[in-house]
């Protein structure tokens, strides 16, 4: 019985250790510095990627949009002269509804796990996406269509199948804790941390792997590739630490994660943005988040340009 | 910044200092003034004391007097009436008496002064009256009749046993076989009336005050009895209550004080062969009736616009209603203080008022089943592919399916369990349905049967708090600590303390260091 409440630590030590709890997260930061308003410029991936674009922030073009249940048909006229693409719902979570072709000809759609899908099973999937069946709360949702991503090759042992991506948590402008998260096989793919999926935390100013964790207990290296985590390097780190910074420009969020992925070609990409990112960054960094805010409201000079603020941070993290 | 989410902890902490304070104060004027019970189903005892007036009048002007209890004292006095049609009725509240007028009347005349009473605990039997009452002593017609009390009196001195004097005369007076000089004291005809003038004449010749005191004893069922005596006796600045039979000391807790001392019980000018009579109905009224009742008699304006003074239909939703601030109460610390993830928000409280309703086991059951069957119907859904709100609609009807043969079985088989389906709420289980097959699919069956049995354990425990009579009754009759919950709630709101959950979740990080 007293093994059991061993696994429960104490406010006081949590507190000490500087971590951020739900309540103070939702209360002092997303309460105090995220507008309700400009939610949906980060829920939406329509709004965000428009947003993007105007300001020159990467992200994988954008091949169309279906709005309505009648433009379903114009589908193959949309993709047309695209051999792989991705369709997602614009309002979508944690990967859900996310259809990768990998290749389309002759009317035949090959996805990313081989399986061949004839047109009307497309069709099906984005109906279900505008009838609103991956979206929060089951609101009516947009289908966006958009190139596929050519995931770099760096990160291959790292990761089994699925996305590895870079989540960096904005504030104030300032990257203040960043994370990668390999999936595994206990993940299906799929790089959500309460799944199974690897949590790495990166130092800022490097972005080399300097904690990992899975199911929130430490880990050396990764349980399916034997990977060594601690020898993992994120490259163009700068790259990824400016688009973190932009989005606060772009969104006016006080607080937000960006994720990142690594394309072999054009670079780091912005993939989406979350309002509300959540907390599993500190146990994969084995560090609270509230020693950094704290000192951003201190230090941190303000109204400094993006790029400034990446430059103060690569050279004063912590 | 921080500075300004203090105040707003400031202002809610002083707004609950000011609503407990309030809520203290209503709560006590509610017991103290309108005798709600702390208790659910409290009924006090009431009693109707029927005073029964008949006299024959003998055709000159009526004026009847008939000495009353005093209000407020030794009795709570509910009610006060008189049936007494074209007299005119005066109150002499100095002399505690109701004096009712008439002209002239012909046939014998019945008038009625009736009185509801409850809860003689707070005074027993002991009337301060600090002027010390003159003592007339006696006057004896002869030394044979002086002789007589001196020999009782030499018996009374020799009794060694406890008691005040009064109780050993009252002893030695109704002994079974009594003394000789007390049977030569003692007329051969006794009743209570002379028994209790004798002991007043005893008592007097050794400068004791005593008088009767005539009242009615409410225990028993009474029909048309005469007024029940008692003995008062001046001892020690105050007047001790004395039982003339046994010598018992103290007011019995059923007697009701109509008249002391010299002045009468009833005056009659205007007729003959007049006598009162009482009645005792007793009969339990419940708190909340007698609350309007004696807010009525004193005049309280307040009453009438409370809950209280609602037709019982209305009443027993506002009960149903009252219970959901400590239900959301729960919700909110289960959430954000302990940080359980459930289905839905208030989806357990809901089940939890369902559970109400149905009783526990049969609901519980009958509620498994019914999730049990619509997850596996919706499996089946599922390869039909079809779109949401369709889908959920299908799994609606599919649920009303359910509870229809749920219901019909259990009315053919006599299973009180399946009857008590159609008190779930249809949309409701629906959705648990539709979120537990999603959470199914997408993370697996195990975070699904967490989820599930999560969200059953909260209703379970939200069950347990509201299903209780206590707490429903406290919540109903002192409605105003539902201040005091939104308040609370509200102040929980300015929670930033980590989650009970959080302490597990966030350990590796301390293990390291």
């Amino acid at each position: 019985m007293w093994e059991y409440f061993k696994i429960f630590s104490t406010p006081e030590k949590l507190r000490a250790a500087g971590v951020l709890g739900m309540n103070a997260r939702n209360y002092y930061i997303i309460g105090k510095h995220n507008k309700r308003s400009l939610y949906p410029l980060v829920d939406d991936k329509v709004k965000t990627k428009t947003l993007a674009d105007s300001i020159d922030i990467n992200t994988p073009h954008k091949i169309g949009v279906i709005e309505h249940q009648y433009e379903v048909e114009n589908l193959l006229n949309i993709v047309a002269g695209h051999s792989e693409f991705v369709i997602k719902p614009a309002h979508g979570s944690q990967g859900k509804g996310v259809l990768v072709i990998k290749h389309f000809e002759n009317n035949v759609f090959t996805t990313a796990s081989n399986k061949q899908l004839g047109f009307n099973e497309v069709y099906q999937h984005v109906s279900n996406i505008l009838s609103g069946l991956y979206s929060l709360g089951g609101q009516y949702d947009t289908a966006l269509i958009e190139e596929l991503v050519h995931f770099s090759d760096v990160f291959q042992n790292f990761s089994y199948q699925g996305i590895p991506d870079v989540r960096v948590i904005v504030y104030k402008g300032y990257p203040i804790m960043a994370m990668m998260r390999l999936a595994t096989k206990e993940s299906d793919g799929r790089a959500n941390l309460h799944q199974g999926a690897v949590g790495v935390g990166l130092d800022l100013r490097t972005g080399c792997a300097n904690n990992a964790v899975s199911h929130n207990m430490p880990i050396a290296v990764h349980p399916d590739t034997g990977a060594d985590l601690m020898t993992l390097k994120v490259p163009m780190w700068k790259e990824h630490l400016m688009i973190g910074a932009q989005a606060y420009e772009m969104t006016g969020l006080g607080y937000l994660g960006a994720d990142i992925v690594l394309d072999k070609f054009r670079g780091p990409m912005m993939l989406e943005l979350n309002a509300r990112p959540g907390l599993a960054i500190q146990i994969a960094n084995g560090k609270g988040l509230k020693e950094a805010i704290k000192n951003v409201d201190k230090h941190c000079p303000k109204n400094l340009s993006a790029e400034q603020r990446v430059d103060y941070v690569l050279n004063n993290a912590k | 910044m921080k500075k300004k989410f203090c105040s707003v902890r400031g202002v809610l902490a002083i707004c609950l200092f000011f609503a407990v304070i309030f809520a203290s104060l209503a709560t006590y004027y509610k017991v103290v003034h309108w005798g709600f019970g702390l208790k659910p189903h409290t009924g006090t005892d009431v009693w109707t004391v029927d005073a029964h007036i008949s006299f024959m009048p003998n055709g000159e002007p009526i004026e009847v007097s008939l000495s009353t209890p005093r209000l407020g004292e030794e009795y709570k006095i509910l009610s006060e009436d008189v049936v007494a049609k074209g007299y005119e009725v005066e109150r002499n509240e100095k002399n505690r008496r109701i004096v009712m007028k008439s002209k002239p009347r012909k046939e014998k005349q019945n008038l009625y002064y009736r009185i509801m009473i409850y809860d003689n605990e707070d005074i027993l039997g002991k009337v301060r009256d600090h002027a010390a009452p003159k003592v007339k002593k006696p006057e004896f017609d002869s030394e044979q009749q002086k002789g007589m009390v001196d020999n009782v009196w030499t018996l009374v001195d020799k009794d060694e046993e406890e008691g005040s004097t009064a109780s050993k005369i009252i002893r030695l007076l109704n002994a079974e076989v009594p003394a000789p000089e007390v049977d030569a004291f003692l007329p051969v005809k006794k009743n209570q009336q002379i028994m209790a003038d004798k002991i007043i004449y005893l008592l007097a010749y050794r400068d004791i005050a005593a008088r009767v005191v005539r009242g009615v004893k409410i225990s028993e069922k009474k029909r048309a009895a005469p007024a029940d005596l008692m003995l008062e006796v001046y001892e020690n600045g105050k007047w001790m209550m004395y039982n003339i039979v046994t010598g018992a000391v103290g007011l019995p807790k059923n007697f009701v004080v109509f008249q002391r001392g010299g002045v009468s019980l009833l005056d009659v000018s205007g007729g003959y062969h007049s006598q009162v009579r009482f009645s005792v109905i007793q009969s339990a009224v419940s708190s909340f009736k007698m609350a309007g009742r004696r807010a009525k008699y004193e005049n309280s304006g307040i009453y009438d616009f409370t809950i209280y003074d609602l037709p019982t239909l209305e009443q027993n939703t506002l009960k149903w209603l009252m219970i959901f601030p400590l239900g959301i109460l729960l919700v909110v610390i289960l959430r954000n203080v302990i940080g359980i993830p459930t289905m839905g928000t208030f989806t357990p409280m809901l089940v939890a008022l369902s559970l109400v309703r149905t009783g526990f086991l049969p609901g519980l059951i009958c509620f498994s089943l019914i999730i049990a069957f619509g997850l596996l119907i919706r499996t089946l859904l599922t390869r039909l592919n079809l779109l949401l709100v369709p889908r959920i609609s299908a799994v609606v009807i599919f649920v009303i399916l359910i509870m229809q043969i749920l219901t019909i079985l259990g009315y053919h088989y006599d299973f009180k369990i399946a009857a008590s389906a159609v008190f779930f709420p249809i949309i409701i289980t629906a959705w648990i349905i539709e979120r537990a097959s999603i959470t199914w699919e997408e993370e697996g069956g195990r975070l699904a049967t967490k989820q599930i049995i999560n969200t059953s354990l909260v209703a379970i425990l939200t069950y347990c708090v509201i299903s209780s009579d206590y707490i429903r009754h406290i919540m109903f009759a002192f409605n105003e600590w539902n201040l005091v919950i939104l308040i609370i709630v509200m102040q929980l709101g300015t929670y930033t303390g980590y989650r009970v959950v959080e302490l597990k979740r966030f350990a590796p990080l301390i293990k390291e260091k």
